[in-house]
């Protein structure tokens, strides 16, 4: 898809020329002429009486990698997790608006969180293996949802997702070890082996390199970068160098507004809001 | 330069008080663990010095002779004369033929006193199961009473005065005669495991309490573990956080502050008086225990859930897993290790207890070994509670030994509750 067709709105340019960010400054930065997989319209959330996120408009293209960036606390993982409803698990936290997956408004009650979560995986920061083995940890998901009729279907299922994630080499002899036992880098791709035997349409990764080292970081990245075709791609990251190799857009957030989104290119080479210039150049943040 | 001197010299006296402090904190560590050791070796002492001895009991061998004109004077065999037959008389007949120049009234009942009272259900079961032996002269094993016991056991010297000592000489004499024979001797003690609580020290058993016991908390177990599992599930994963879940918070750990006398009290009110459950009853008495059980298992169960890394939740949640088959299939049995121990800590506890089971009457004499928890029982502590009230001296050791059965049933327990958290165990 060519970047190229990228455009702002800038009758809704967050960029508030008086400097004063109001609530009811719309933050609506759209990519149109772009196949729309998730359209956040609106979207405010709050803890309690804390605001965290003051109306973000966002549309994620389908089968691209979509990068969260911003300082800490500036609501990108809390966005994050009102796409797959995973903030529903927190009582005080109320979410307004609409994300739209496919024309259908998840945020709405009527929405099963099973089968919506079935559609979106995600992946944590922290690689959060099941205590079982390995086998277990992949096969867990798919015997939720019956997507296997038999055994010889569910073993079809953890072989293909270790396959994807490029783990199988090193784990086919273990598969009844404890998935515990894996290197941390070992274990974010087992959780991302995991998130995709459910055959999801969309990944959602929240900081997924964060707790590994930079071999390990790397071969996600590659995983990332391989995945992209079969699945829509989200990932909330601290690193603007992981951001500007894996993703394909870049969205900015900073105090639970979204500040600047479009093209990852341009955003880390020509920021329009002076924030964004001043996070990505290292002077706040 | 003299400056830099001085605040070395000031940081060196002041790390010496450091390392001064840190080794006072040490002998104080050091003094407070002897001295809890010391306590428990005291106690582990005297109560196995007093009690070891309860494992044994003292036999004689009598000449007894089954005569058919005092078992069965109609010689019909009829199970019904042979069971109420006077078999004391058997006996009273065996010790006169053995010490012929006794003759006093006073003499004859200590000579009649000196074999267990129970010795003479032993000699009817004999002739019940055999009916030949009637007309047969036999050397049988018998109890001794427990004076005798005593005697035998060194608790009454026989170096004592007489006028101090609770067997006379003459007695002592029929023992010496006894032991020249070699027809006396001390035993292991079935009777103890086998037999029901009697007035008799030497025919008391424990059987009936460790039966009690068993089956209370089996009542106890089977209530509190479930409800009290469920309970503490609910309100750490489910319950809405608002005033009314923080009340029923603070309540429950309130309840396991309250006197364990005040549960006694409501089940005797509710239990017994309301709902007119048996009373003396393992059932009523597991179910005043397992009320007083239940806060401590939901406190240590919360705490078994709450120490799961949040994170497991969350993958489970991630992958479409619905919150309860997150808890089910991944927090519950995580949490278990956890759980288990304080529910067996919960029931230790509750197997120590006294005070409560006093006011449900569980504190009634009962002979019986219980079959059903609705049968009237008693327990291990009420038993030691009941024998340490008795006033024959060979109680004394009864009652030490019933509490080393005691301890040796809760450090069991425990000993399985650090097996079943060691085995269960997780890491991630």
């Amino acid at each position: 898809m060519d970047m190229k067709t990228i455009n702002m709105d800038a009758n809704s340019s967050v960029i508030d020329k008086t400097g004063d960010v109001s609530l009811s400054t719309v933050s609506s930065l759209n990519i149109p002429a772009v196949d729309v997989k998730i359209a956040a319209k609106d979207v405010r959330v709050r803890y309690g009486s804390k605001e965290a996120l003051f109306g973000i408009n966002l549309d994620i293209p389908k089968s691209k990698v979509t990068s969260f960036i911003g300082p800490s606390g500036c609501g990108k993982s809390t966005f994050l997790r009102c796409i797959n409803r995973m903030n529903d698990t927190i009582d005080s936290c109320v979410v307004r608006g609409a994300i739209e997956m496919d024309g259908v408004d998840v945020l709405n009650k009527s929405v099963d969180t099973v089968l919506l979560r079935a559609k979106i995986g995600m992946v944590f920061q922290k690689p959060n293996p099941f205590p079982k083995s390995i086998y277990d940890n992949v096969a867990y998901g798919p015997r939720l949802h019956g997507l296997a009729s038999n055994k010889d279907e569910l073993d079809q299922i953890v072989i293909s997702s270790l396959e994807k994630v490029g783990l199988i080499k090193e784990v086919k002899d273990r598969l009844n070890e404890a998935g515990t036992g894996l290197s941390g880098g070992q274990q974010q791709r087992l959780c991302i082996a995991r998130a995709i035997a459910v055959n999801p349409e969309v990944l959602l990764m929240d900081e997924p390199c964060s707790a590994l080292d930079p071999i390990a970081t790397a071969k996600i990245e590659e995983l990332i970068d391989e995945l992209r075709g079969a699945y829509t791609i989200v990932i909330v990251t601290h690193s603007m160098q992981q951001a500007a190799r894996v993703s394909q857009n870049t969205a900015f957030f900073h105090l639970g507004n979204l500040v600047e989104y479009g093209e990852t290119e341009q955003i880390f080479t020509s920021p329009i809001d002076e924030r964004t210039k001043g996070y990505i150049t290292g002077r706040f943040g | 330069m003299t400056e830099l001197k001085q605040s070395m010299q000031i940081a060196h006296a002041r790390l010496k008080k450091r390392r001064a402090a840190e080794a006072r904190f040490k002998y104080f560590g050091v003094a407070a663990l002897s001295f809890a050791f010391l306590c428990v070796a005291t106690l582990f002492t005297n109560i196995i010095s007093n009690g070891y001895s309860g494992f044994q009991q003292t036999y004689v061998e009598i000449d007894i002779t089954f005569d058919e004109a005092v078992i069965d004077p109609s010689g019909q065999r009829d199970s019904a004369v042979i069971h109420s037959a006077d078999y004391k008389a058997l006996i009273k007949a065996s010790m006169r033929n053995k010490f012929p120049d006794v003759s006093k009234r006073r003499e004859l009942r200590d000579l009649y006193g000196f074999v267990s009272s129970g010795a003479i259900y032993e000699l009817r079961d004999m002739v019940i199961n055999d009916p030949s032996l009637i007309g047969k002269t036999q050397k049988i094993w018998v109890m001794a009473s427990d004076e005798v016991d005593m005697l035998i056991k060194d608790v009454f010297k026989r170096s004592e005065p007489e006028s101090t000592r609770p067997v006379s000489n003459q007695e002592i004499s029929w023992i010496e005669a006894f032991e020249g024979e070699k027809r006396i001797e001390k035993r292991f003690n079935i009777n103890f495991f086998q037999a029901g609580d009697s007035r008799e020290p030497e025919q008391a058993g424990i059987r009936g309490a460790l039966v009690g016991s068993a089956l209370t908390m089996l009542v106890t177990l089977a209530l509190s573990f479930p409800c009290g599992v469920m309970a503490a599930i609910y309100l750490e994963e489910f319950a809405p956080k608002n005033k009314f879940t923080y009340l029923v918070e603070v309540n429950i750990n309130n309840l396991a502050a309250v006197p364990s006398i005040v549960f006694g009290l409501l089940g005797l009110a509710i239990f017994l008086n309301l709902f007119g459950m048996p009373r003396s009853a393992p059932v009523a008495g597991g179910v005043v225990l397992a009320l007083m059980t239940l806060p401590t298992i939901i406190i240590a169960s919360r705490a078994a859930l709450k120490a799961v890394p949040p994170s497991i939740m969350e993958a489970a949640i991630g992958v479409g897993a619905s919150k309860m088959q997150a808890v089910f299939h991944h927090q519950l049995p995580l949490a278990m290790p956890g759980i288990l121990t304080g529910t067996i800590i919960g029931m230790a506890q509750a197997l120590g207890e006294t005070a409560p089971l006093l006011m449900i009457g569980m504190v009634a004499f009962i002979a019986d070994v219980p079959g059903t928890p609705v049968d009237p029982a008693t327990v291990l502590p009420v038993q030691v509670y009941l024998w340490a009230d008795s006033p024959e001296r060979a109680f004394v050791e009864k009652t030490s030994a019933a509490i080393m059965v005691l301890l040796a049933f809760l450090i069991t327990m425990n000993a399985l509750a650090v097996m079943l958290r060691k085995k269960l165990e997780k890491r991630w």
